[in-house]
């Protein structure tokens, strides 16, 4: 009994203490002596090599083999995307324009800057960045361009139409398809896709191929989130509908709240302000078949603010995609490299790690790139999905639970509200209430557990506090211990 | 007895000070987390009134805390969490001696605060805001005695951005990880152009030659010589202020589109650029016919040569130029006729010579 005793203690101390860092290494990519890497864009050439874009106008590659960069292009206006064609060939979101780098005599070298598109208007405000591409399965690019902001003004010279009734608010759009995300299709046609963003600096595909779009809370935005995005539609941030072909001579911000609210399509994941997300960035799938851990066909959304990235938990309910976030790699790093803030740009290597590159842009943020690398053989506890179900959510992890742990409704604290549609910049959090949870069953297997709760409302955000879930007798701790469910539709 | 009579005199000071100052100060929050001020100068016990006027794009605060307890501030308000934005981000403690609250931008709020004599440091409690957003209120008589603004270790470093670029001696001049080596283009914003400028440097003697072709209206705007571009504004922060002109404008195309063919309304469209040794080629249409420029520098003086290259028209050609004074323009076809040039019928190329008189 004491010799039992004392060999359970003696397990018990000799336990890890199960973090995120036994799961995730964090390494700092060696960065060109001189550059200031306010990291743009990133992407991988078929060859493997990273391939970034900063700040300054570089375009520059580098060979994970042998740690070098190596210059392939420069003097672009604050590139903020980058999409590899081949090994010779980059398209690259700038400023004015979506331009095609060719390296068309083979010295390693770009020495050929096409147009693909630049049928979009520029006031010369600071705030009309422009990002992507991002592109489909049929070919199609897509870009998106921020909208103005009345911090600034604008140029006496501006390029595009002007209308000034696109000139009112915080963030405005006076020039063409500010506010927009933009196709361009292979033929090199520019359509104008979708509106109501306000500063939409992230763009993604699922693993079935659905577009989405990240934005940032502010005028319009209670918080910030993440559009599934289609072709026609609306997401909210008025200015951009003075481009929309057909809407009538107006200021959108004349027209009542109540009307914008019906014609605008809501997120499908919201990312609390404060805790989850304050600039969130671009969304990329995790297509690494395992090699990144045991999220295969999630996706991640990178943030400017915060420690960690987001993990997305999607739920498609009648139709409608909506779903939870969690926080990804929070509180992540090793040998003394914590993962730092600033995470503007992701990409997956060949390898199955994933390079985040860092920007601040004279705000927030950090500067170079990270590279995250999984240690594999090791499954981390951690939530795996979230689905509404008709009376509460059922959640699956990545390991069988502990019976006790899994069955203690103090485990499960919920809070429901939401946030304002409103023209003020962002929102507090509006209605806060608590939700009871009156069962918890555990699944045969032990990995799902079916939570009732006491109601269930659309429209609101279920903040789920998780305590102190265990797996493997103890050993595990659950990692992600708060989880935002978006309930923009009822199970029913 | 004469430390008390000291204390009393102190005393006294302090309230005939009193009753006579009041002053009002507005301190701006702008781009970039800084305030436009970083170091406020009063009179000890001054009934200091300071206004936040939040010129960014982003909600501020501003709070005024004891003397060297910035951090400590930053941290406890950081330390809110989620509680955080019901209180401002302010702490409740007493190293808090006043503060504005959440100021949206576009708004303003103050505060109202008395200091004896001391360093007050200001700070935005935004979460992360703390460490670059801040600055010093020195409450003292002897303002003569406070360090120079250089070495003011109490407000944030002015150098920041000039010491990155100066941490590597390569970088110093070019702000790259590389030399900068002419012919060189960068797309940025500059003055007098649309805001799809190119900026190109050229070689030559004396800082060489530069232009700026815009890439909207697809001409080039001006010229200038003795050097390029300094993009050290347009770099800091987010990017709103202008590349500057490193040199002397010599020439400014300040006519209409240059181009007419036939007789319809020019729409020109911009299709990029190709390096031949460095030197940008430009593309554009107009009206279906391709054109492309390459812009050299005279190798003797102030000067530029535009090398075009053009597919055939069925209609014509034609170039205005409305005359400068101090300017020559030179076609190596036709001649300029009250500022026409018309193409003679199958021109492919030709160049156009800007020649300082």
């Amino acid at each position: 009994m004491f010799a039992s005793l004392l060999l359970s203690t003696f397990l018990w101390s000799a336990s890890p203490a199960d973090t995120i860092s036994d799961y995730y290494e964090i390494e700092d990519i060696p960065m060109p002596t001189g550059l200031v890497a306010e990291t743009g864009g990133i992407t991988f050439l078929p060859d493997g090599r990273l391939a970034a874009c900063f700040h300054r106008g570089e375009v520059m590659l580098y060979n994970p083999k042998t740690k070098t960069w190596k210059l392939f292009a420069e003097g672009l206006h604050d590139p903020l995307g980058v999409l590899a064609v081949s090994n010779k060939e980059l398209i690259v979101m700038q400023r004015p324009e979506l331009t095609r780098l060719t390296d068309t005599d083979g010295d390693g070298v770009a020495d050929q800057y096409t147009t693909v598109t630049d049928q979009f208007g520029m006031s010369g405000n600071y705030h009309e960045f422009a990002f992507g591409p991002v592109r489909d399965a049929k070919g199609n690019l897509y870009i998106s361009l921020n909208t103005a902001s009345n911090g600034a003004s604008i140029r006496n010279e501006v390029r595009g139409q002007y209308d000034e009734l696109g000139r009112k608010g915080r963030m405005y759009a006076c020039v063409p398809y500010r506010g927009w995300v933009l196709q361009i299709t292979p033929d090199g046609k520019m359509k104008p896709y979708a509106s109501g963003f306000r500063s939409p600096n992230g763009m993604g595909f699922d693993a079935q191929g659905r577009l989405y779009v990240s934005d940032n809370q502010g005028d319009w935005l209670g918080t910030s989130k993440l559009y599934h995005v289609e072709e026609g539609k609306f997401y909210g941030h008025p200015t951009s509908l003075v481009w929309r072909s057909g809407f009538p001579d107006i200021d959108p911000l004349t027209l009542p709240v109540r009307t914008l609210d019906s014609m605008r399509t809501v997120e499908s994941f919201a990312f609390p302000h404060e805790f989850m997300a304050h600039s969130p960035t671009q969304p990329i799938l995790d297509n690494t078949g395992g090699r990144f851990g045991p999220f295969a066909g999630q996706l991640f959304v990178g943030e400017m603010d915060f420690p960690h990235l987001l993990r997305i938990l999607p739920d498609e309910v009648g139709g409608q995609m909506q779903g939870a976030c969690v926080p990804f790699l929070e509180k992540a790093g090793s040998n003394g490299v914590p993962l730092r803030i600033g995470n503007n740009r992701l990409a997956f290597a060949p390898d199955g790690s994933l390079y985040l590159g860092k920007a601040d842009h004279g705000w927030l943020g950090d500067r170079g790139i990270q590279r995250i690398k999984y240690k594999p053989g090791k499954v981390p506890l951690d939530i795996l999905a979230m689905k509404l179900t008709p009376t509460g959510f059922a959640l699956t992890f990545t390991e069988a639970l502990d019976e006790k742990t899994a069955q203690d409704l103090a485990n499960y604290r919920f809070r429901s509200y939401y946030y304002e549609y409103h023209q003020a910049y962002g929102s507090k959090q509006i209605d806060v209430q608590t939700v009871n949870v009156t069962s918890a069953t555990l699944s045969a297997d032990r990995k799902t557990v079916s939570l009732k709760v006491a109601e269930l409302k659309p429209s609101r955000i279920y903040e789920l506090n998780l305590g102190d879930l265990r797996s493997g007798n103890g050993q595990k701790k659950i990692l992600s211990r708060s989880v935002c469910y978006t309930l923009n539709r009822l199970n029913i | 007895m004469h430390k008390l009579l000291g204390l009393l005199t102190f005393f006294m000071a302090v309230q005939t000070v009193r009753a006579q100052r009041d002053t009002t100060i507005t301190l701006s929050a702008i781009g970039g987390l800084k305030f436009n001020q970083t170091r406020v100068i009063i009179k000890p016990n001054t009934r200091l009134k300071l206004v936040l006027q939040n010129k960014d794009d982003m909600a501020h605060n501003l709070v005024v805390t004891r003397p060297n307890s910035r951090f400590r501030v930053v941290e406890f308000a950081l330390a809110l969490g989620d509680k955080g934005p019901a209180q401002h981000h302010v702490p409740v403690m007493d190293e808090v001696l006043a503060h504005t609250v959440s100021v949206e931008p576009g708004n303003t709020d103050s505060l109202h605060v008395t200091l004896p004599e001391g360093s007050y440091p200001f700070v935005c409690t935004y979460p992360g805001h703390g460490s670059l957003m801040y600055g010093i209120i020195y409450a003292t008589n002897e303002p003569k005695r406070l360090p120079p603004v250089a070495e003011d270790m109490n407000i944030p470093n002015p150098n920041r951005t000039a010491e990155t670029a100066h941490a590597n001696h390569r970088a110093t001049t070019s702000g790259h990880p590389y030399t900068m080596k002419l012919p060189a283009v960068y797309r940025t914003f500059m003055p007098d152009c649309g805001p799809a400028a190119i900026a190109v440097g050229l070689p030559g003697p004396d800082g060489g030659q530069s232009y700026v072709f815009d890439a909207g209206q697809c001409r080039l705007r001006y010229a200038w010589s003795g050097g390029f571009v300094d993009n050290t504004e347009q770099w800091d922060g987010k990017g709103q202020r202008l590349t500057k002109v490193v040199g002397e404008i010599y020439y400014r195309d300040k006519g209409r589109f240059p181009w007419r063919i036939g007789n319809g309304e020019p729409q020109p469209h911009f299709k990029g650029y190709r390096l031949v040794n460095r030197y940008p080629e430009f593309h554009y249409v107009v009206n279906g016919v391709d054109f492309r420029e390459l812009i050299k520098p005279l190798p003797t003086k102030r000067g530029l040569i535009r090398a075009f290259t053009l597919t055939p028209s069925k209609q014509d050609v034609t170039f205005l130029a409305d005359a400068q004074p101090g300017i020559e323009l030179k076609s190596s076809v036709g001649r300029f006729e009250n500022g026409v040039l018309r193409l003679p019928a199958g021109t492919r190329q030709f160049t156009l010579t800007i020649e300082t008189k």
